[in-house]
């Protein structure tokens, strides 16, 4: 018990310290904080970084890293279960669903995706560029990211 | 569990009622932060919470006692203000020894850790201290009572911004280690909206709102664009918040109710869409009529 107060004051001092591993969200932006921690992790999980059956962080890990209250953190993750990203292993925690890779993509191709098309076009139209002109745009942007790549 | 039910309450002062048939519950080991305008009666609930003074009329419940002259509440709550009354004759050292005798689950480890970090000394009398420096002890003394109910009064007043930041944190990480019902007021809702769970808001005694930090800021939407093309997407709305800058051009904040399909439209006319912070909409909300009509730039021209 006590060892466990000493070590947990330990990192208390060398957290607020060095500020540790604590990620810095993006406070000024309109994306609420719970969509900020459910982004992160089905970016950890798209890279590889959380595999299949892997368990998640708890929402009180989550809370201490992003330094948010651990009920905004729970509601990223239950997000993430709603959507079968996650799974629920009662009293042990979440964990990575073997659909979620395919359910990730497919919801950033469907939505994400789809209204930034729909602010692209929007803009295009209001610039007056033909459909030729925009698609061209996109075709040498792909062409270029591709000769970064190598 | 309920840990706080007040139900009706009111606290008449002479000419004018602090309270006003305020009605709230909150559940155990939550992270409250309590807002609103100077005058609202913020002091004053948090006052009548913790046995210091008495309510009017209504009912208050705190662990399901009356809490004014209640030992129980007395012995599991601390209200930490900037007007604690330590005992002049102690030093600061003193102050913390005879606080671990009071609090039954005071921590020492992280009262003494806190002490040093912060820099102070064991020789140090309580009425020397900086303003700042003051509201930094009583912080202290505040989290590591570790009460079932803390209570803090505008902690941070006179701190600078860099202890306010560790506070906030100090906060955040104890309640994670130890979860106890905390109630907070502030004035900069901003620095410490990421930490709460709920939000309270006063107006004048009474409820504006209380919600989830994360409700309140999905709440309002904030609109930019031409009079004329908003009006129509108003027209049965009553805006919180209006104003009128450049050429024309209105920024309107209203409740965050919009079809999809209405969304889209606004979309294609030009409107910008952009959130509102939950301490933004906390001061358009409690926009006095008269500040509505008269805004400061008439009263300095």
């Amino acid at each position: 018990m006590q060892v466990a107060v000493i070590y947990y004051i330990t990192t208390l001092m060398h957290q607020f310290r060095e500020e540790g591993e604590q990620v810095i969200l993006n406070t000024d932006g309109t994306k609420p904080i719970y969509l900020q921690i459910a982004d992160w992790i089905e970016n950890e999980i798209l890279n590889g970084d959380l595999a299949e059956d892997k368990k998640v962080y708890s929402q009180y890990k989550l809370a201490d890293m992003y330094n948010i209250n651990p009920a905004t953190a729970a509601k990223g993750l239950t997000k993430l279960a709603e959507e079968g990203i996650l799974y629920d292993r009662r009293g042990i925690g979440k964990f990575v669903s073997s659909e979620a890779i395919k359910i990730i993509k497919d919801k950033r191709k469907n939505h994400t995706l789809k209204s930034m098309v729909e602010d692209l076009v929007q803009e295009a139209e209001r610039l007056d560029m033909s459909e030729t002109e925009l698609i061209l745009l996109i075709k040498e942007t792909k062409s270029r990211n591709k000769g970064g790549e190598e | 569990m309920k840990i706080i039910e007040c139900r009706q309450l009111t606290k008449a002062y002479r000419g004018f009622n602090a309270l006003d048939q305020l009605s709230c519950t909150i559940e155990e080991n939550k992270l409250v932060g309590l807002v609103g305008r100077n005058g609202a009666g913020k002091t004053t609930l948090m006052k009548i919470l913790s046995g210091m003074l008495k309510g009017t009329s209504g009912e208050v419940k705190v662990f399901s006692h009356r809490p004014f002259n209640s030992l129980l509440v007395s012995a599991n709550s601390i209200f930490i203000d900037d007007q604690m009354n330590f005992p002049t004759a102690l030093s600061l050292a003193e102050i913390l020894e005879e606080s671990s005798r009071f609090y039954e689950h005071w921590n020492e480890e992280l009262a003494w850790h806190l002490f040093d970090y912060f820099g102070f000394h064991k020789k140090e009398h309580h009425k020397n201290l900086s303003k700042g420096k003051e509201s930094t002890f009583n912080m202290i003394v505040g989290l590591a009572a570790r009460c079932p109910l803390t209570i803090f009064d505008e902690p941070t007043t006179g701190m600078d911004a860099a202890v306010r930041k560790d506070f906030y944190r100090i906060l955040l990480k104890d309640y994670l280690a130890y979860p106890r019902t905390i109630l907070l007021s502030t004035h900069h809702l901003e620095e410490v909206e990421d930490q709460l769970e709920e939000v309270l808001l006063l107006d004048r005694g009474k409820k504006v709102l209380h919600m989830s930090i994360e409700e309140l800021r999905e709440l309002a939407i904030g609109l930019k664009g031409k009079r004329e093309i908003l009006a129509p997407f108003l027209a049965d709305r009553n805006p919180i918040y209006t104003e009128v800058f450049g050429m024309g051009d209105e920024y309107i904040v209203t409740r965050n109710n919009f079809s999809q399909k209405e969304k889209q439209e606004m979309k294609r006319e030009g409107i910008q869409f952009s959130g509102v912070s939950a301490s933004d909409l906390c001061i358009y909300l409690t926009t006095s009529e008269s500040q509505k009509r008269r805004t400061l730039d008439d009263i300095l021209n």
